[in-house]
C-alpha cells in the first residue's frame, strides 16, 4: 500500500533582486510503501533538503504533487498545517533540536501536548517510546546533561511518541560519533521492523545501508534507486558505494 | 595598522548595531541632560537671588548624588549587555587575525563615539530644557521674578560630562576585561552553554518574605507620625530586600509549584512558557525586581510631592484658621492677659491701619500648652514617665489648657457651636476634648484624668474644642477646659517643676483675620510694624511670636515647590531608567528564544500559539513588576500618610486621588512601552 507518493515535483527559487531562477528540484517522482525504510542520498546542493522541506509541508513545490496516505499536501489548509504535521509526522533533525528549558521527558512530551493529549494518557506512552529506546532511566534529565547519541534517541522518541504516518529524519547521524551513529541506526532499524515508515535523508553511506531502498538524487531528479533485495548490511554498503563512484565517475 | 582604520570599523559596528546603540546614546544622553540641569540650578545665582531658596540647593545636590548612583547602575547594566551581545563580532576579529589589543582598540573607538554622541546631545538637551526647568521652578515657588535667559557656564557644561565620561571609561574598562578573559572560541560561539534548571532558594524565600512582611508591617502598624518618621527607611530597607529575594526566590518557588502540578503543566498554553520562565526568571529577577523598585519609588515620589504641592492651600487653611497669631508670653507664670490684651489689640489695629489693611476678626485667648504622655487615664510628664520605665512615641500628646471663661468666650466666635449648655465645672472636674488625634485614639475619651498626681472627672467631651492647631498635627493633640486660673496655675507649676527650663509658659494669644487674604509683601510689613511697636511699648524686652499664614505659606512653597520639583525630575529619570532595563531585556530575550520557537513551530505548534505563548511569558515578565510597584505603594500608603502629616499634609483624600493619577499615567506609559518592545521582541523571534 502506498503511503507517500510523491509525483513530479519541481521547486523553483527566484532570487530577490535581478530574478535570477535557480531550479532546485526538476521533476522528483518517487513513493513510499507502508512499513518501508527509505533512504535519500545525495550531495550538497543536489535538493535533498528542499525536498524533505516539501515533505515536511514546511515549503511548497512549485509544481507537482505530494500525497500522503491519499491525502495532498496542497488540500491542507493554511491554518490545519501544523496540526497535520503534528499528526501524521515525525521529526529527526541532525541537531537534535530539543528544547534546552526542558528535561528530556518534557521535550518527549511535548508533541503530545500541543495535541492536547490529556496528561494521564502520556505516561502510559512515554513509558513504552523510552523503554524501546533505552532512555528510559534519562527522562528527568536536561538535554545537556546527556551525549549526543542520548539526545538523538531522546529526539527520536519524540517523533515516535505520536505515532506518526511517516517519520522523516534529516542527517540524524550527522552530528554523532560512530558508535553513537551505529546505535541509532541500529534503533531505527527497529522501530522499522516493528512497523513504522521511515524516510531519512543522509549523505553517510554507513547510515543509508539500513535502508530497504536507497533513492539517489542529483542535480534535482532522481537519478538512480538501489532495492535492499536479500542482502545483508554489509553488502548494501557495498552496492551503495559502488554506486556513489558509478555516479561520480559518471561527471 | 593606520588609527583611521579602528575608527571606520567602530562607525561600521555602530551603524549596523544602531538597535543596540541608538537607546544607549538617548538614555546617556537623557540621565546627562538632568545631571546638568540640576548642578546648573545649583549654580545658577540668578536662581537663588529670585527664590532665596535655601531648600534649593539641599535638594538639588541630593538630586544629583541620586543621578549620578542611578546613571552608574544603569550604564553598567546596559553595557554587560551590549558586550554580551557583541562578544560574537569581537571574537570573529580575533578569529580572523586581530590580536586582542586590536580588538579593544576597536571597542574603545567605539566607546569614544558613543560617549562624546552622548554628551554632545545631553548637554545640547539639557541647555534646551534649563530654561523651561527655571520657569518650572520659579512657578512652582510662585516666585513673581522669573530670570529670563539661557544660563551657560563652562562648570556646569563640564562637570556632567566629566562624570559621565568616567562612567563610559569604566563600562569600556570592564568591557575589554571581559575580552582579554575570553578563548577566541567562547567569543565565537557566543552561545549559551546548558543551564542547569534553578533551584528554589528556600533561605532567601523565606528571608524575603520575613522581610517584605515586615516592612508592610511597620507601615501598616506605626501609628505616630514620629514614630513613622524614624522608621520609614528602615521599611524602605525592608522592602527593597524583601522584593529582591522574592522575585529571586519566590517566582521560581511558583513555577517549581506550577510544574508540579501536572494537569496544569502539561497543556500547550502552559508548558513552554512555564518552563521559559523558570529559566528566564534565573537571569532575569533582579532586573525585574529593580524595575519594581524604580517603579515604586516613582510612584511614591510623584504622587506624595504632587499631593504635598496641591494641597498646599488646603494645609495652610487648616492650620490657619486665622491668618495671623501674635503671642505674648509671660516670665514668670503672671497672666499678661487683661492688660496686655488691651495693648496688643491696640497695637495690631495701629499696624493694620498703617498698611491698609482691615481688621474683621480678634480671637483672644489665655492658654497653656504643655506636651505630655497620656498613658491610659494619666497625662505624664516626661521626667515623670522615665522615672516610672520607658515610654512610647505614640503615647506623645501635647494639651492645651484655657480656662472655661476663655472657652466661653471663644465658643461664641466659633461657628460650629454643638455645645451650647454652659460648663459649670467644679475645681476638680474639666472638660476634655480630642482636637486631633490618630484613628486608634479617636473617640478615646477617659473618664478621669490624673494631672500631676491630681485627679479630674472629664465632665464633657467637647467635640469642636475652639482652639486648632498652629503647627503639623504630628503627634495627639487634646484640649482641656479647667474651672478656673487658679487650677491652671497649678497644673503650670507642676509642669514647671517636673520640666525644669524647658517648662511651657503662658501665652496669651491674639488670633486676627483680615478682609482680604493678606498678600506677602503687605503681611511682612504688618508684621515689623507690630514688632517695632512691642519693643516700643516694652522697653524692658517682651517675649513675643508672629506666627503667620503669609510667612509660612512662603516658607512652605519653598519647601514643597523644591521637592515637587525634584520628584518631577527624579521621577522622570526613574522612568528612563525602566524604559531602557525593558528594552533591552526584551532585545536579549528575543534573540534567545528565536531559535526555541523555530524548533516548537517546526515540531508543529501553530503560529497562533506561537504567539499565545511569547504573549503570556512577556505579559507575566512585564506586569509582575508593575503590580509589585503598585502593592508596595498601596501597602507604603498608610505610612506615607503619617509622615505628610509631619509635612501638614492632612487631606487624605488629596493624597488618595493624587496616587491613583499618578498610577494611572505611569500605568498608561508603561503599556505603552510595553507594546513598542513588545513589537520588537516579535520581529525579533519572527
Amino acid at each position: 500500500m502506498e503511503l507517500l507518493k510523491v509525483n513530479d515535483i519541481k521547486k523553483t527559487y527566484v532570487s530577490r533582486l535581478g530574478g535570477t531562477r535557480v531550479q532546485a528540484l526538476k521533476g522528483v517522482t518517487f513513493s513510499v510503501e507502508k512499513g518501508e525504510y527509505v533512504a535519500i542520498m545525495g550531495e550538497s546542493g543536489s535538493g535533498k533538503t528542499t525536498l524533505l522541506n516539501i515533505l515536511a509541508a514546511l515549503d511548497k513545490p512549485t509544481g507537482g504533487s505530494v500525497e500522503l496516505d491519499g491525502k495532498r499536501l496542497d488540500a491542507v489548509r493554511e491554518r490545519e498545517l501544523a496540526a497535520f504535521r503534528r499528526n501524521n509526522l515525525g521529526f529527526v533533525f541532525q541537531e537534535f533540536n530539543l528544547l534546552d528549558t526542558f528535561s528530556l521527558k518534557d521535550n518527549i512530551l511535548l508533541p503530545l501536548v500541543l495535541s492536547g493529549v490529556h496528561p494521564s494518557e502520556m505516561e502510559g506512552r512515554l513509558k513504552s517510546v523510552a523503554v524501546s529506546l533505552g532512555i528510559e532511566d534519562l527522562l528527568e534529565k536536561y538535554p545537556y546533561e546527556v551525549s549526543g547519541g542520548q539526545k538523538q534517541r531522546a529526539a527520536a522518541a519524540r517523533a515516535l511518541i505520536t505515532e506518526p504516518r511517516l517519520i522523516l529524519a534529516d542527517e540524524p547521524t550527522g552530528a554523532l560519533d560512530s558508535q553513537s551513529a551505529s546505535d541509532l541506526l541500529r534503533v531505527f532499524s527497529q522501530i522499522n521492523k516493528n512497523g513504522q515508515t521511515i524516510l531519512m535523508v543522509t549523505h553517510s553511506t554507513d547510515a543509508a545501508s539500513h535502508a530497504n531502498r536507497v533513492l539517489f538524487i542529483r542535480d534535482g531528479v532522481v537519478f538512480h534507486q538501489l532495492y535492499r533485495g536479500e542482502s545483508d548490511n554489509d553488502e548494501m554498503y557495498k552496492k551503495i558505494s559502488d554506486t556513489l563512484t558509478m555516479l561520480r565517475r559518471e561527471r | 595598522m593606520k588609527r583611521g582604520f579602528y575608527l571606520k570599523i567602530a562607525f561600521e559596528n555602530i551603524r549596523k548595531n544602531t538597535q543596540l546603540y541608538i537607546p544607549r546614546i538617548l538614555a546617556e544622553a537623557g540621565l546627562l541632560g538632568c545631571l546638568y540641569i540640576m548642578i546648573t540650578i545649583l549654580h545658577d545665582d540668578r536662581l537663588a537671588d529670585a527664590l532665596g531658596g535655601s531648600y534649593l540647593k539641599m535638594f538639588m545636590s541630593f538630586g544629583s548624588f541620586v543621578i549620578g548612583l542611578l546613571s552608574f547602575i544603569l550604564i553598567l547594566y546596559v553595557n554587560s549587555f551590549l558586550m554580551k551581545r557583541r562578544k560574537s563580532d569581537y571574537g570573529l576579529y580575533n578569529v580572523l587575525g586581530m590580536e586582542k589589543r586590536h580588538v579593544i582598540r576597536v571597542l574603545f573607538a567605539e566607546s569614544v563615539i558613543t560617549s562624546l554622541v552622548s554628551a554632545v546631545t545631553g548637554i545640547l538637551f539639557g541647555i534646551l530644557f534649563y530654561k523651561a526647568s527655571s520657569v518650572l521652578i520659579c512657578r512652582l515657588m510662585h516666585s513673581g521674578i522669573v530670570p529670563g535667559f539661557y544660563y551657560l557656564d563652562m562648570r556646569t557644561v563640564i562637570f556632567p560630562v566629566v562624570v559621565f565620561m568616567f562612567l563610559d571609561m569604566l563600562a569600556f574598562f570592564f568591557g575589554s576585561l571581559s575580552i582579554l578573559f575570553m578563548k577566541p572560541v567562547d567569543l565565537m560561539a557566543g552561545k549559551r552553554v546548558g543551564e542547569r534548571e534553578p533551584r528554589v532558594r528556600w533561605i532567601l524565600l523565606v528571608m524575603g518574605i520575613v522581610s517584605l512582611g515586615s516592612g508592610y508591617y511597620i507601615s501598616l502598624t506605626t501609628k505616630a507620625p514620629l514614630q513613622a518618621l524614624l522608621l520609614f527607611f528602615m521599611a524602605v530597607l525592608l522592602v527593597i530586600v524583601g522584593t529582591y529575594c522574592l522575585f529571586v526566590a519566590g517566582t521560581t518557588f511558583v513555577l517549581k509549584c506550577l510544574k508540579k502540578n501536572r494537569k496544569y503543566y502539561y497543556q500547550k498554553n502552559h508548558m513552554p512558557a512555564v518552563a521559559g520562565l523558570l529559566f528566564r526568571m534565573k537571569q532575569n529577577a533582579v532586573g525585574l525586581a529593580s524595575i519594581a523598585i524604580l517603579a515604586t519609588g516613582v510612584l511614591v515620589m510623584i504622587s506624595t510631592t504632587v499631593s504635598l504641592y496641591s494641597g498646599v492651600q488646603d494645609t495652610m487653611n487648616s492650620n490657619y484658621p486665622k491668618q495671623v497669631y501674635l503671642s505674648a508670653f509671660s516670665e514668670d507664670g503672671e497672666l499678661v492677659n487683661h492688660v496686655s490684651f488691651d495693648i496688643l489689640s491696640d497695637i495690631v489695629y495701629k499696624a493694620a491701619e498703617n498698611n491698609g489693611l482691615e481688621i474683621t476678626e480678634m480671637e483672644k485667648t489665655n492658654m497653656l500648652t504643655v506636651s505630655y504622655l497620656l498613658r491610659d487615664d494619666v497625662l505624664l510628664t516626661k521626667p515623670e514617665a522615665e522615672e516610672i520605665g520607658s515610654w512610647d512615641m505614640s503615647e506623645l500628646t501635647s494639651a492645651i489648657f484655657i480656662t472655661e471663661e476663655t472657652y466661653e468666650r471663644l465658643k461664641g466666635q466659633t461657628l460650629v457651636t454643638t455645645d451650647a449648655r454652659d460648663l459649670g465645672l467644679e475645681k476638680d472636674e474639666i472638660a476634655f476634648s480630642r482636637i486631633m488625634s490618630t484613628a486608634e485614639h479617636f473617640g478615646d475619651v477617659p473618664e478621669t484624668l490624673t494631672i500631676a498626681g491630681k485627679t479630674y472627672k472629664v465632665k464633657e467631651n467637647i467635640l469642636y474644642f475652639p482652639i486648632s492647631a498652629t503647627y503639623g498635627n504630628i503627634v495627639d493633640l487634646i484640649g482641656i477646659v479647667v474651672a478656673d486660673e487658679e487650677v491652671m496655675d497649678e497644673i503650670y507649676r507642676a509642669q514647671r517643676e517636673s520640666y525644669g527650663e524647658y517648662a511651657s509658659e503662658y501665652a496669651g494669644r491674639l488670633g486676627l483675620n483680615f478682609s482680604e487674604e493678606v498678600s506677602s509683601e503687605a503681611g511682612e510689613s504688618f508684621s515689623s510694624d507690630v514688632k517695632a511697636m512691642l519693643n516700643e511699648q516694652f522697653p524692658d524686652g517682651i517675649n513675643f511670636m508672629i506666627d503667620s499664614k503669609w510667612e509660612s505659606l512662603h516658607n512652605v512653597l519653598d519647601m514643597y515647590g523644591t521637592f515637587l520639583f525634584l520628584g518631577i525630575l527624579l521621577g522622570s529619570v526613574c522612568l528612563f531608567s525602566t524604559i531602557l532595563i525593558i528594552y533591552y531585556k526584551q532585545i536579549s530575550e528575543g534573540y534567545e528564544d528565536r531559535s526555541r520557537f523555530q524548533i516548537m513551530e517546526k515540531l508543529g505548534m501553530e503560529e497562533r500559539e506561537v504567539k499565545r505563548t511569547i504573549g503570556s511569558q512577556l505579559i507575566l515578565q512585564f506586569f509582575l513588576p508593575l503590580v509589585t510597584a503598585a502593592i508596595h505603594t498601596i501597602m507604603a500608603f498608610p505610612i506615607l500618610l503619617k509622615l505628610l502629616k509631619i509635612l501638614m499634609l492632612t487631606n487624605t483624600s488629596l493624597f488618595v486621588t493624587c496616587t491613583i493619577i499618578t498610577l494611572l499615567v505611569f500605568g498608561v506609559v508603561y503599556v505603552a512601552v510595553y507594546l513598542l518592545t513588545a513589537r520588537t521582541y516579535y520581529r525579533i523571534v519572527h
